[in-house]
């Protein structure tokens, strides 16, 4: 839980299980999630190898429901996906999401049906080289992290070219492999500059207005997603560090979570069928201190099973609830924002 | 054939996975002395960074499984610039072998192997320490079975006979001892852990990692006896007798020399192994000066231990891609590289028994033999993989005229290693250039079909029996 005098963030609950299988409920690695008119969370699995012919979009809601899922499997065929980095709903409510291998945009209607793509691999304007992250304006426009080709790209919804801007580097404005993005009620966008450190903002043309998380208190090592409440305070999934990092409107930093994640209903349901796993977990120490040549932030999240682990994304629901998506727990913690 | 080439690539395919020409002019411009001091004291390695991995291949940020932790391991040999530190993690892990299969922890092992990284050029004292407070090796050797009040002898007996001094150099009481010396030396969470270990649990949120913990209420505090000495002996204690032995410094000097200068040990192997007991006692047990002995001496660089060695799958399939110089940026299937160790009869992490692999000749049976020969060729006789085009460069710059095959093949045997081939492999290799036809240069280049003809020919030496000696 935290509290500042203009900020309540408040630990709701967690969803998830591993699912080692090629369908069902539970999470196969997740990468994003976005949320469907009537309380559906879409959860995009990106999947390990041995599971990849199992690619796809699993639905539930916040009372934990599983209620359908999606995949055409692994490839580069019509619907199919290779690896999947991060979706958004666009203005007519269809599903985009980007694949960093087949370098395109994936349309799917919200049921899951195959509607259309766009791109294709290359550096001219409308061509990707990994596209990552992703996110709709309030206008509809469409923005794509191009990761390879180091650049943000700015499409209509229909996937027609409208701009572009950076190119490889680290001054302002510039980007290296930049991951997630996202945009706040003016339209304005952030950009998760993975491998310089810090995230960046911008106007919806692609002007640079500031450079946030990239020094000092709440510097971050290689952020991975970036959201904006309506307020103006800025989440990021700060992936090198293994914790979800807060700024305020001005840049500042408020707030460091490392994560609190309880037992999901599944996951309790799990136990509930072994008991032996849960006696033994019961008189566990599962916070514990871990030997110097492990203590990194990531070995700790590996042997720490409430922080985040794998945090790939932070999205905000239209309920003001926060979401981090873990993909190496197979999970998301959810919190509430006051 | 350059001597001092052919004695570097000797060096290399031994302290490391073998060189390309570049890296071989970059080694020669050393020397080889300074090389192996280099190669035993690096100081931080260059290699594909583990962010780049980690972001690209979900499974070898979570490793969970298997495979992805092979090829995670893959990636470090790939593009490590110091190569004999993932060769000398490689021997670690052959002799202090520990296996997926019991312990259902792709991580512990490859935390084992980091161990193995840090501290596997230091103190064979400190090693032997560490790899008793590893995790992986408590589980894999029941070590956190082994209570004050009922002892589990597994891994006192191995730490001694397999781990450090070799079986007739102690006796059961010893084993007991040292056993009881090592109560409380278990893992954290030992309870759970073990439940999710047998039952290969991953649920709820994926695998936990594992971490040493020493529970004192659970440790044998009394007296001890332990090769004639006497003492309320803690593991630490016991590890301080063993390095003292003479019986340790052979056994270590004769397995460093089997993997890194030959199989067989004869009597001038024998001189070389006495020197290297040598400088174990001088050095203070360190394993950086046993290794240093070996290389710098006259055997190890002598005709003699030249391709005396079958080399390792591991080895071959890292040598072959180094080569190759694909697998340099995060590859879709690298995982299938981890497979291919595996089917030819060295799956990385996956050892069949404590014991390790069975090496040298027994590499080869015809199964794998094929596996082998069908992996190098494939992956070196195509022109479109830059340290293949590196090769055919090589080879044809410069040159006028290509038609003479003795002259084509002795080239590509040269910057291929250079390799050293018996007169028949000579002779089916001319024969085979030969049936290509004449690989025409113009301007100095080579069109598109000379690019073929020699990257085919390149093919057919990494087909031959020589390559897959080192």
């Amino acid at each position: 839980m935290v509290n500042t005098n203009t900020l309540s963030i408040r630990y709701l609950k967690t969803i998830g299980i591993v699912n080692n299988g090629f369908n069902g409920r539970g999470f196969a690695n997740p990468y994003d999630v976005a949320f469907g008119p009537d309380g559906e969370i879409f959860v995009l699995n990106r999947c390990d190898p041995a599971r990849r012919s199992a690619i796809r979009v699993g639905v539930c809601n916040l009372d934990e429901e599983y209620l359908y899922e999606f995949g055409y499997g692994f490839g580069d065929g019509d619907g199919q996906m290779t690896l999947p980095v991060a979706m958004a709903f666009d203005a007519e409510g269809r599903l985009l999401i980007t694949d960093e291998h087949t370098s395109r945009v994936n349309i799917y209607s919200n049921k899951g049906d195959v509607v259309s793509k766009w791109g294709v691999k290359g550096d001219s304007e409308g061509e990707f080289n990994g596209p990552a992250g992703i996110a709709v304006d309030s206008a509809g426009l469409v923005y794509v992290c191009d990761q390879r080709n180091h650049r943000i790209q700015k499409y209509t919804s229909e996937g027609k070219f409208l701009s572009q801007w950076g190119v490889r580097g680290s001054e302002p404005g510039e980007f290296n492999l930049p991951w997630g993005i996202g945009v706040d009620i003016s339209d304005n966008v952030y950009v998760a500059d993975w491998r310089n450190d810090r995230v960046q903002k911008f106007d919806s043309s692609g002007q640079y207005l500031e450079t946030i998380g990239g020094s000092g208190e709440g510097s971050l090592n290689r952020p991975s997603g970036v959201s904006v409440d309506r307020n103006g305070n800025i989440y990021v999934t700060d992936w090198g560090n293994e914790r979800l990092q807060v700024f305020d409107s001005n840049g500042k930093a408020i707030s460091s979570m490392r994560g609190e994640a309880t037992l999901s209903d599944w996951a309790k349901d799990f136990f509930e069928s072994n008991q032996d796993e849960m006696e033994t977990r019961e008189i566990s120490n599962l916070n514990p201190d871990i030997p110097d040549h492990l203590n990194t932030p990531y070995h700790i999240s590996s042997q720490t099973e409430s922080y985040f682990w794998g945090p790939v994304s932070v999205r905000i629901d239209s309920n003001n609830r926060l979401y981090v998506v873990e993909s190496n727990r197979h999970r998301i913690q959810i919190y509430e924002i006051e | 054939m350059n001597k001092d080439v052919s004695l570097m690539a000797h060096l290399m395919r031994r302290a490391g996975f073998g060189a390309t020409r570049n890296e071989l002019e970059g080694y020669l411009e050393d020397g080889y002395e300074a090389t192996v001091d280099n190669l035993l004291d690096p100081g931080e390695s260059g290699h594909m960074p583990d962010d780049i991995i980690r972001r690209y291949h979900v499974d070898q940020s979570e490793l969970r499984q298997l495979d992805g932790a092979g090829a995670y391991w893959l990636y470090r040999m790939l593009t490590t610039s110091n190569p004999l530190e993932e060769k000398l993690a490689l021997f670690w892990h052959g002799l202090f072998a520990t296996g997926y299969a019991k312990l259902n922890q792709a991580r512990a092992l490859l935390n084992q192997i980091e161990m193995f990284r840090h501290y596997g050029f230091g103190s064979f004292r400190d090693l032997l320490v560490e790899l008793s407070r590893d995790p992986a090796m408590i589980l894999w050797l029941d070590n956190n079975e082994n209570h004050k009040e009922a002892i589990n002898e597994n891994y006192g007996r191995e730490l001694l006979e397999l781990f450090s001094m070799g079986i007739g150099n102690y006796s059961e009481d010893d084993i007991k001892e040292c056993a009881k010396a090592f109560t409380g030396w278990t893992l954290g969470n030992a309870e759970y852990m073990s439940v999710r270990a047998s039952k290969d649990s991953i649920w709820p949120y994926g695998r936990i990692a594992w971490h040493y913990e020493y529970r004192a209420d659970d440790h044998d505090g009394g007296e001890k006896k332990f090769l004639g000495k006497v003492g309320n002996f803690n593991g630490e204690d016991i590890v301080d007798i063993i390095v003292t032995q003479e019986a340790t410094a052979r056994f270590l000097s004769t397995r460093l020399f089997q993997y890194f200068a030959s199989d067989e040990v004869d009597s001038d192997g024998e001189l070389v192994i006495s020197g290297m007991m040598e400088a174990y006692f001088q050095s203070g047990y360190k394993v950086s000066a046993v290794l240093r002995s070996l290389f710098n001496s006259d055997y190890f660089k002598s005709d003699k231990c030249m391709y005396s060695r079958v080399k390792g799958p591991v080895e071959s399939v890292v040598g072959t891609v180094r080569l190759a110089g694909t697998y340099q940026e995060p590859t879709l299937d690298v995982h299938s590289l981890w497979a291919q160790t595996m089917f030819m009869g060295q799956g990385l992490l996956a050892p069949p028994t404590v014991e390790g692999w069975h090496e040298g000749v027994e590499w080869i049976d015809s199964g794998s033999l094929v596996e082998r020969i069908n992996f190098a060729a494939k992956e070196l006789s195509d022109p479109t993989k830059d340290g293949v085009k590196d090769i055919i460069r090589r080879v044809t710059s410069n040159q006028k005229d290509l038609s003479d095959p003795e002259k084509l093949v002795d080239s590509c045997l040269d910057y291929m290693g250079p390799i050293q081939v018996q007169p028949d492999t000579r002779e089916g290799l001319i024969e085979f250039a030969e049936s290509q036809g004449a690989v025409q240069i113009q301007n100095g280049q080579p069109d598109e079909n000379a690019s073929i003809q020699v990257a085919r020919l390149i093919g057919m030496i990494a087909s031959t029996r020589e390559y897959q000696l080192a």
